[in-house]
């Protein structure tokens, strides 16, 4: 399973692409996990990780219509491959496994 | 979200980002790029959004984004260079000995070319460690007597607090004066020759830290001193001296503070600092008013941001405001920038020694020159030897190599060879900087150098530098052989470049030459230095300290006469100073030509009835003083010739002229010139009195045996004055060490021309060895043919005769020139002997023709059928 093991922005960029589906594209991206994470993301370390995930075959993309808008660039748009889409599953399963493993004790009485 | 089209992001990081971006992922980042620019502009702010592009564009130059290097070329040419190293290293190793003649000669040549900067620069380093260096200026003064123009390095007391007062530029001052005391403290006892008194200041001005100790206060009170480290080491040891008592010569002083010692790299430097207050309680008068008395050095600091030209500017008007006349008048006062005063052409009583620009300029010349001698080797040998690699060019070019390629590859070949040569330069450095700092008397720290990276940065650049001077030559020569040649070899086309190989050699004959000859003339005007008559007799005298101790003072007849004892001793005299130190400078009144008294400011020293005796100085009329003559203890002078030509009389006329110095009396004498100061300046007018308050003793010794009489001095020393330390010193040695950066030069001038030499010869060696395997054939036929050894060795040698001969006749007048520029240094000049460019031109002459005739003796002697056989 170490094989597989996702970095922690990894795995959020990925579960984000997930979550907009059809419509994961940079900007996007950026927007959806700012929203939802409230944190800075820059745009350096979000297409470094998307290179890097679409490179190890998690992700995979492919260009929209042009458009007027963006100075007349396409969009790329990425989605999670099966692979992707498995590995994601099993850092999911791994976390809920662990928290489920934490004896009640070990929470403080709040 | 509506888009402004007339709104554009920055181009220039649009551009720099189209430039780094890996083209594969570049179009859709950039419309995100472009797309959230918009939206930042749809918002309202354009500053804002440019701002952030921008900071986005410079967050995307990361690993990941920026292209893979290399990837955009059409052909993957590492194999190619692969095999270019490959071919280099074997042809490197296939001729091993012209392999090792080039790295040897390349790491010899580097290894003295970084010795010598390395010398140069820490020379050209002094004082500059200094926070406030810039802003740091000496005053000097250029005084105008009747006759002449004094340069000096020191100014009066009260030059430094009015320069402040008057002066708004000025910030501070500090006064410097250096004291030779006698240092006691338990056992210990030693004189402290670089004690200096100082203002509080000092520490203010100059970046001198106290490591223990309050820098406000620390030169306060009177008889407060400040210890370096190493001297509070030598009188406390382990103790922690601060607020201890260190008695020197009748007084108690308190310790106030410890420094750091005075870096090396310092054109003044001392063992302690003593307040300022010390001196000026008694003098106070002096202090404010003595305009002409020159004993002190001053510095000033100038405000930040103050031009020292303003200051410069009312300079004039300052000294109209400030300074009577006396006898001589204040033509100027400079103000020397501190960093320029070590280099700067020495003034009466510096502090400490100097050096010398000239002499920088004279190494620097011969770094270069030995390393111009070590490439031409390479050029040399690499051009000559192109004919081996003949076939390998051809190949490649048949094999569609470009030529610059090929340049590429033959740089890349000399570039190794000089990468290899400085790495055996560094251990050449690494074994020869110890002997090479006695040699040039210079500590040379690494602790002087800046940053690793900076020093490493340009030695890297440097071998960059002689890779490409040394292979861009052959390079160009290799690469332009055509393919067809090879096989129809026309010795035009091949050999053309013979003709720059002469200049090359005779290059490097004349820089052999002009190196050699330049030594022989150094020394000569050495010699002449050393050997000029002084006016007094240097041989054989021992200067001995006394610092006017009162034992020495009251029974000083009884003293010289007990040491005059001694076996070995011939005379003893003391004084306030001797020959070769600073005399002391005073106001005094002269009776002129018109009867009237003249006020004037002359130098004095002063001598009991042995001086003249025991130093053999000549009078030119009168007498010397005489014990019988109560009255010469107080109201009887000497004056030398040059006061006398001063004056305008004659030595007759001199006599009996009346002296208003502390008291009233007569010239008694007139004493022939002596070097009573530095050999640099011209003898000054000096007038000579008596008195009982000696701070030196000279004594004569018998010149055979003189550790034995040395030591019998001593012993008697110390019974008669067991508390005061023998610690003599040979006034010729002392002497000698006025020319101590010029006899540096010549030694080290000496040494590098050897090392030139040297690497010279082993390039000759290489040259003579591929003429005579080219010409063995020939050689051969010669051979059988009936031509004798001697013959056969003319044949090869004939060549290199020429070229020394016409290197001669163009470095001689180069030689005579830079030789008789140096000369002028000297108030004494040899005459260049022409001889010595012969001797220069046979010596070199010789060397090269036993490394030449040792390779075409071989030649010579080899049985000529092996040679015909050979195919």
């Amino acid at each position: 399973m170490n094989r597989h093991q996702l970095g922690e922005f990894e795995e959020i960029v990925m579960l984000t692409v997930g979550i907009l589906y059809k419509e994961a594209y940079g900007v996007a991206i950026i927007d959806e996990i700012e929203a939802r994470q409230n944190r800075k993301v820059s745009i350096g370390a979000l297409q470094t990780v998307l290179r890097r995930l679409e490179s190890k075959g998690y992700l995979t993309s492919e260009f929209g219509e042009a458009t007027s808008v963006r100075g007349g660039k396409r969009k790329r748009y990425f989605s999670l491959t099966s692979l992707g889409s498995r590995v994601l599953r099993e850092t999911q399963e791994q976390r809920v496994d662990m928290f489920k493993a934490i004896p009640r004790m070990a929470f403080p009485k709040s | 979200m509506n888009s402004l089209p007339h709104i554009q992001p920055p181009k220039f990081f649009l551009r720099f980002f189209r430039w780094f971006c890996d083209p594969a992922i570049a179009e859709d980042i950039e419309g995100d790029l472009t797309e959230m620019f918009e939206r930042e502009v749809a918002h309202g702010s354009i500053a804002k959004a440019n701002l952030h592009f921008s900071v986005r564009i410079l967050g995307l130059f990361r690993p990941g984004i920026i292209k893979k290097i290399g990837r955009s070329s059409s052909f993957n040419s590492s194999p190619m260079f692969k095999n270019y190293f490959i071919t280099s290293v074997r042809s490197l190793v296939r001729s091993a000995g012209f392999s090792t003649i080039n790295i040897v000669g390349l790491a010899v040549g580097l290894a003295t070319f970084s010795l010598i900067a390395f010398y140069v620069y820490s020379e050209l380093s002094f004082d500059r460690h200094h926070e406030k260096a810039d802003r740091i200026f000496r005053i000097v003064e250029n005084l105008r007597t009747e006759n002449e123009e004094l340069f000096q390095s020191t100014s009066s007391p009260p030059m430094g607090p009015r320069f402040l007062k008057d002066f708004p530029e000025v910030e501070n001052y500090v006064r410097l004066q250096q004291w030779s005391l006698l240092a006691q403290r338990n056992e210990i006892s030693s004189y402290e020759r670089e004690s200096y008194i100082a203002d509080s200041s000092v520490f203010d001005i100059f970046s001198f830290k106290l490591i223990n100790g309050d820098k406000k206060t620390a030169l306060r009170e009177p008889f407060s001193i400040v210890l370096t480290e190493s001297m509070a080491k030598k009188y406390f040891g382990s103790e922690e001296p601060v607020g201890q008592t260190l008695k020197m010569d009748y007084d108690n002083y308190k310790v106030t503070g410890v420094m750091e010692d005075v870096p090396e790299n310092s054109h003044f430097r001392f063992s302690n600092l003593i307040s300022f207050s010390t001196w000026s309680r008694n003098n106070k008068d002096n202090e404010d008013r003595a305009w002409f008395w020159n004993g002190f050095h001053t510095y000033v600091l100038l405000r930040e941001g103050a031009s020292v030209d303003n200051v410069r500017a009312k300079m004039k008007d300052f000294i109209e405001r400030n300074v009577e006349k006396g006898g001589m008048y204040y033509e100027d006062l400079p103000l020397q920038p501190l960093a320029s005063i070590y280099m700067a052409p020495p003034r009466s009583w510096e502090n400490g020694t100097r050096g010398s620009m000239n002499n920088m300029y004279i190494l620097s010349i011969i770094a270069v020159f030995i390393l111009l001698i070590a490439c031409f080797n390479y050029i040399n040998l690499a051009t000559a030897r192109a004919s081996r690699r003949l076939k390998e060019v051809g190949l490649r070019k048949t094999l569609g190599a470009l030529r610059r390629m090929l340049i590429a590859q033959f740089i890349g070949e000399s570039l190794i060879i000089t990468i290899i040569a400085s790495l055996i330069a560094i251990v050449l450095v690494w074994i020869a900087l110890p002997p090479f700092r006695t040699l040039v008397e210079s500590p040379l720290s690494f602790s002087i150098l800046p940053n690793a990276w900076l020093v490493a940065g340009v030695i890297l650049a440097l071998v960059i530098f002689i890779g490409l001077l040394a292979g861009a030559y052959p390079a160009y020569i290799i690469s332009k052989f055509q393919p067809v040649q090879i096989f129809r070899p026309s010795s035009k086309g091949i050999f053309g470049h013979n003709a720059l190989r002469k200049v090359l050699v005779s290059t490097q004959f004349i820089i052999s030459i002009m190196l050699v000859a330049g030594t022989l003339l150094v020394y000569d005007q050495l010699d002449v230095v050393r050997k000029q008559d002084l006016g007094f007799d240097k041989e054989g005298m021992l200067v001995v300290p006394t610092n006017g101790d009162t034992a020495i003072v009251n029974y000083l007849d009884a003293v010289k006469n007990e040491l005059r004892q001694v076996p070995g001793v011939i005379n003893v005299a003391g004084s306030t100073s001797t020959p070769g130190q600073s005399a002391g400078n005073n106001f005094t009144r002269i009776e002129m030509t018109d009867g009237k008294m003249s006020p004037t400011n002359i130098n004095f020293i002063f001598v009991d009835h042995d001086f003249l005796n025991t130093y053999q100085i000549k009078l030119l009329a009168g007498r010397d003083f005489l014990r019988d003559v109560k009255s010469d203890d107080t109201t009887a002078y000497l004056i030398n010739e040059t006061a006398m030509k001063d004056f305008g009389w004659t030595p007759e006329q001199a006599i009996g002229k009346k002296v208003q110095g502390r008291y009233l009396g007569k010239i008694i004498g007139v004493m022939k010139d002596f070097h009573y100061r530095s050999l640099h300046t011209k003898v000054e007018p000096l007038m000579i009195a008596m008195t009982k308050y000696v701070g030196r003793m000279s004594i004569r010794v018998e010149g055979n045996d003189l550790p034995a009489t040395i030591s019998r001095v001593q012993k008697k020393w110390n019974e008669l004055i067991p508390y005061l330390p023998f610690d003599y010193s040979f006034l010729d040695v002392e002497f000698d060490r006025q020319y101590k950066a010029d006899q540096q030069l010549g030694k080290v001038a000496g040494v590098f021309t050897g090392l030139a030499m040297f690497i010279g010869c082993l390039g000759l060696l290489g040259l003579t060895a591929f003429v005579v395997e080219r010409r063995t054939k020939e050689i051969g036929i010669r051979k059988v043919l009936g031509a004798s050894v001697p013959g056969v060795v003319m044949l090869i040698t004939r060549e290199f005769i020429w070229l020394i001969l016409i290197a001669l006749v163009v470095a001689t007048p180069l030689t005579w020139y830079l030789i008789s520029r140096w000369e002028q240094n000297f108030t004494l000049q040899a005459v260049i002997n022409p001889l010595r460019f012969a001797m220069a031109g046979i010596a070199v002459f010789l060397v090269a023709w036993l490394t030449i005739s040792i390779l075409s003796l071989r030649a010579a002697n080899a049985n000529p059928t092996k040679a015909l056989r050979m195919e």
